[in-house]
């Protein structure tokens, strides 16, 4: 029945994946297997020379981390946010409302503005917080000044700018919630978290955790602020990995074969941990079954 | 009380950065770094000037057609994409393969993707990027749409069949109505996606016809003394429809909502 | 659904995919065009009409007023020509020019190119050999009257030459005078002394301004200059008179160490501060001390973009160690070359000569913001110069006129320096010595010439 679904409904997407997976990646395996420049990629069998190179970069393996710890954080983060919003807005009534019309503004806001706005709103001297840091006693509040300080800040803005989606995913899943059944839940005198976990989590546990999912890739992809803000620094603290890899292959050295290398190990990373989510997005729904 | 305190933080914190770009369009250069959030004197110039500084009124143009290109194209191929990976057995597998390859930074498909338009004639091109955002963003508009899929019961879809509705018209007729907050959501995030996508523009779209708002900010940002002012308007006249749309649509798609899915 | 069949299964697709690939690469690479490399003949034009004719540039985004408002009007009408400017940030504009023509796309006729790119730009086959062209017609080119300062580095490459100079950048050091005279310091001439005067400001300033401005974000163009204007005051070199890496020299390890013992007194914080921060900091005040580009004379006399008009002065970089004859570096600077993809070959070839001829570098270099510094002689010394950069006059012209510092442009020299400037900041933000960093840049500089 619903099982017989024919795949050529997915015919067109299966074609985008010809085009963007199947060509790049191979082209991308050909670039990491030979010494390819910006100007002269493929030109000779290398091997595994690129990852070795790869790996080789001080920037290169840790941003791998940075950028998984960066990823997870915000995640969460979004989509707990999102989620609480959400259930705040709901609260107010069934329509998302000026108030929820508002909050979307950073989601659509081009995140080169939103770095240089940031940058200018945190810059030590003269900056637009300067006044309010100096006036509260935080003279010399400089979090963009820090290894430590540019990546939270990074983060923060990451989630200032993508709650709002989490926030809107989860409005809508909400709205699926059946009102008797919270109703009943709660004449049984089942306390609000009972409630929630009972009644509201099955509900809304498949977009979430697809949201999480989407949050917890567009996390890995973090690149346009890095650019405007921090160029990677101070040092290499902010340098995650979409970054070094622009920096190998279209700025610095423009070594196109150790950027591919690079991309495809990231990629794996990535990968993994993306497939272990939905692994446990698929458990949880047959749980829910 | 203690939701509409929060709700009203929340505000705060969502619209401070955009209220300082504004604070920051209305100054002249030599206000900029004044430590305030609040300019010290205010003119308009900028949002005048700016257009004699970068092409705006191009690149604004070049932006919205070709989001709206991408969302459209997007959408039309992840949707019934999304039907085959939340129905199907096994569909969950196509929709792993498809997160995959938007887990890659596109960097390194820059160099495939110029030769590939460069072969269809599409470079420097404004449908370039239509098909180059479009097809990098059927990942996100098929993973929400296939959680939108998951919540229509699949009761609904077994009633169409039992009715002699073979899978495809199920999924036109019965579904696809049904689906239609999830398609507002899915066009609507994959136009911002593509609004502001920086790096295929910059380098698929190099010259002066087809560059896009995103890079035209990122033209003050090489400026040896950057016109932060003229930078703030140029960003704020980009945002500023974006946003009367989000508004818009926003209502749109909580109707749908509030009528949607079967009980 | 076993998820994990999935794994093994991707892992060996992928591996049939690299097998695939790697017999593939031969013929992927045959789609790939690199421009074409043949020279200009020395009987293409120096001038000429081209009535219909529209050349198109690709232009580093300072130096869009100087072409599309300068320039073109002009151009029209000595021949009838346009001109269509597309501007790139300086940090993508050798790539862009790069990928235009490796790509076959070809939309550009004429790149407005950074020497230190020539190399890149060079090996990818973008840039026109003009040998031939400009060694017979040398004179009416007026190739004498370029500065010696420049010439060779802004064109020559492995004895070709490939363009002629459009800008010619220079550091000079800008002081505040009024913060100079209110703490009582006296405007230095040595790098001690730079390093002195901004601490004495700093402390006695108490947050209200500071006594240097140190630009140190983690890219050659920033904190490589940063860096190389200190070396060149000890009279250091990045590479040796035998084209080996200098980098753990005395004058290269002063450079540093300058770089590390001045970032306390320094804007905070020196690592995060690019040009956009630092001169807007500078141009409100904040900042007594600022090495940069010569055009931020104009900017600081104009009342409409800074609050030090009629404050500010200008000197020579500061010198070090044994070196007492003041120095600069060619830190950034432009050439105008023919791209290899061009047809309209003939009329990028008079334009380029047109371009760069006296009386046009009079006109740029003299309209204030067109950012376009001198490239000879006659217009370095001119009246007209001298009036639009006013206090600045004297420190570029004894920079341009001496023995600038070349940054290295050889394929590669870009990253290079990234590897560098990378080391650079590890020392500046204390995670090693500044030994230990000069010692890395100088093995990575080893094993990259090998």
């Amino acid at each position: 029945m619903t099982r017989r679904v024919p795949l050529w409904l997915a015919a067109p997407a299966i074609a985008g994946l010809l085009l963007f997976l199947v060509y790049p990646t191979v082209y991308l395996v050909a670039l990491a297997l030979t010494r390819s420049s910006l100007a002269h990629p493929l030109r000779v069998f290398t091997g595994v020379e690129n990852f070795q190179k790869a790996f080789a970069a001080p920037a290169f393996a840790p941003s791998l981390g940075k950028s998984t710890l960066f990823a997870i954080v915000v995640a969460v983060v979004t989509t707990l946010l999102g989620l609480g919003l959400a259930m705040l807005l709901r609260h107010r009534g069934a329509g998302f409302g000026v108030a929820g019309a508002l909050l979307l503004l950073p989601l659509v806001t081009a995140p080169v503005l939103v770095g240089v706005a940031w940058k200018l709103l945190l810059a030590p001297v003269g900056g637009g917080l300067a006044g309010i840091a100096a006036a509260l006693g935080l003279g010399g509040f400089n979090p963009l000044g820090s290894g430590v300080g540019a990546l939270i800040v990074l983060g923060l803005i990451h989630i200032w700018q993508w709650t709002p989606f989490a926030a809107l995913i989860a409005f809508a899943a909400l709205g699926v919630v059946r009102p008797e059944l919270v109703e009943s839940a709660r004449v049984d005198g089942a306390s609000p978290w009972r409630t929630f976990t009972v009644v509201t989590w099955p509900a809304i546990a498949p977009s979430l955790l697809a949201v999480a999912t989407l949050e917890l890739v567009i996390g890995y992809k973090v690149f346009d602020t890095i650019v405007v803000i921090t160029s990677g620094g101070p040092g290499f603290a902010t340098a995650l990995s979409p970054f070094v890899i622009y920096q190998t292959g279209l700025r610095g050295s423009f070594d196109m074969g150790t950027a591919a290398a690079q991309t495809l190990v990231f990629a794996a990373v990535v990968g993994v941990v993306a497939t272990a989510v939905t692994t446990v997005r698929a458990r949880m729904v047959r749980a829910e079954g | 009380m203690k939701a509409r305190l929060t709700i009203a933080v929340a505000l705060v914190i969502a619209l401070l950065p955009v209220a300082y770009l504004l604070s920051l369009a209305v100054r002249p250069a030599d206000d900029v770094l004044n430590s305030s959030l609040l300019p010290n004197t205010w003119t308009w110039q900028n949002f005048v000037r700016v257009f004699d500084t970068i092409d705006l009124t191009t690149m604004l143009a070049n932006s919205w057609i070709s989001a709206t290109g991408a969302a459209v194209l997007a959408v039309a191929v992840a949707t019934p994409a999304a039907y085959v990976t939340a129905r199907r057995t096994g569909g969950d597998r196509l929709l792993s393969v498809l997160l995959a390859s938007y887990c890659a930074p596109p960097i390194v498909a820059i160099i495939p993707l110029f030769f590939a338009l460069r072969y269809a004639g599409l470079t420097n091109n404004v449908g370039g990027l239509v098909l180059v955002n479009g097809i990098a963003s059927v990942p996100v508009a098929a993973w929400l749409l296939d959680g939108f899929v998951r919540r229509i019961p699949v009761e609904i879809d077994e009633a169409a069949a039992v009715d002699g509705l073979t899978p495809a018209r199920v999924f036109a007729k019965v579904v696809l109505p049904l689906l239609w907050p999830g398609v507002v959501a899915a066009l609507l995030v994959v136009f911002f996606l593509s609004y502001n996508d920086f790096l295929f523009a910059v380098y698929l779209a190099v010259t002066k016809e087809s560059q896009t708002l995103t890079v035209g900010l990122s033209l003050f940002q090489g400026d040896r003394n950057v016109q932060f002012g003229q930078q703030a308007a140029a960003g704020l006249l980009g945002i500023a429809p974006v946003y009367v749309l989000a508004l818009a649509a926003q209502r749109y798609l909580v109707g749908g909502l509030t009528t949607g899915a079967v009980k | 659904m076993n998820t994990s069949v999935f794994p093994r299964r991707r892992a060996l697709q992928l591996l049939g995919l690299a097998g695939g690939a790697a017999a593939l690469a031969p013929v992927l690479a045959a789609c790939g065009s690199s421009g074409g490399t043949d020279a200009l003949p020395s009987t293409a034009p120096l001038s000429g009409k081209f009535d219909g004719v529209t050349l198109k540039l690709l232009v580093n985004q300072p130096h869009v007023t100087s072409f599309r408002d300068v320039l073109a009007p002009k151009w029209q009408q000595a021949t009838g020509g346009r001109l269509e400017v597309t501007p790139a940030p300086y940090d993508q504009l050798t790539s862009k020019q790069i990928l235009d023509v490796q790509s076959g796309t070809g939309e550009f006729d004429i790149f407005d190119y950074f020497y230190f790119g020539l190399g890149d730009l060079v090996d990818a086959g973008a840039l026109t050999d003009l040998t031939q062209w400009i060694d017979t017609n040398a004179q009416q080119i007026g190739v004498s009257g370029y500065l010696p300062s420049i010439y060779d580095p802004y064109t020559l490459l492995d004895g070709k030459r490939y363009g002629l100079p459009y800008d010619g950048d220079v550091h000079i050091l800008f002081f505040n005078t009024e913060l100079f005279e209110r703490y009582r310091v006296e405007p230095p001439r040595t790098w001690d002394e730079y390093d002195a005067a901004a601490a004495k400001i700093t402390t006695d300033a108490k947050g209200a301004a500071y006594g240097a401005i140190v630009s140190g974000q983690q890219v050659p163009m920033i904190l490589g200059c940063s860096y190389i204007n200190r070396l060149t005051g000890y009279g250091g070199n990045l590479l040796d008179a035998q084209g080996k890496p200098a980098l753990t020299s005395d004058a290269s390890v002063a450079a540093l160490k300058h770089l590390v013992a001045v970032a306390p007194s320094a804007l905070p914080t020196p690592l995060q501060i690019g040009f956009d921060q630092a001169n807007t900091a500078f141009l409100s005040g904040q900042g007594a001390l600022l090495d940069t580009w010569t055009d931020m004379a104009l900017r600081a006399e104009d009342p409409t973009a800074s609050k030090i008009a009629g404050r500010w002065g200008a000197l020579p970089l500061p010198v070090g160690g044994t070196n007492t004859t003041p120095r600069t570096a060619l830190d950034a600077g432009f050439g105008l070359g023919i791209s290899t993809a061009t047809k309209n070959r003939d009329a990028a070839a008079a334009f380029i000569n047109w371009a760069t001829a006296a009386p046009q570098n009079q006109l740029v270099s003299s309209t204030a913001g067109a950012g376009i510094d001198p490239v000879r002689g006659e217009v370095l010394e001119s009246a007209g110069y001298a009036k639009v950069v006013t206090k600045a006059i004297d420190p570029i012209r004894q920079g341009l006129n001496g023995h600038p510092l070349v940054w290295p442009k050889q394929a590669g020299a870009p990253k290079l320096l990234q590897d560098l400037v990378d080391q650079l900041a590890l020392a500046i933000n204390g995670s090693q010595t500044v030994e230990q960093s000069l010692d890395n840049a100088q093995k990575s500089w080893e094993s990259a010439a090998t």
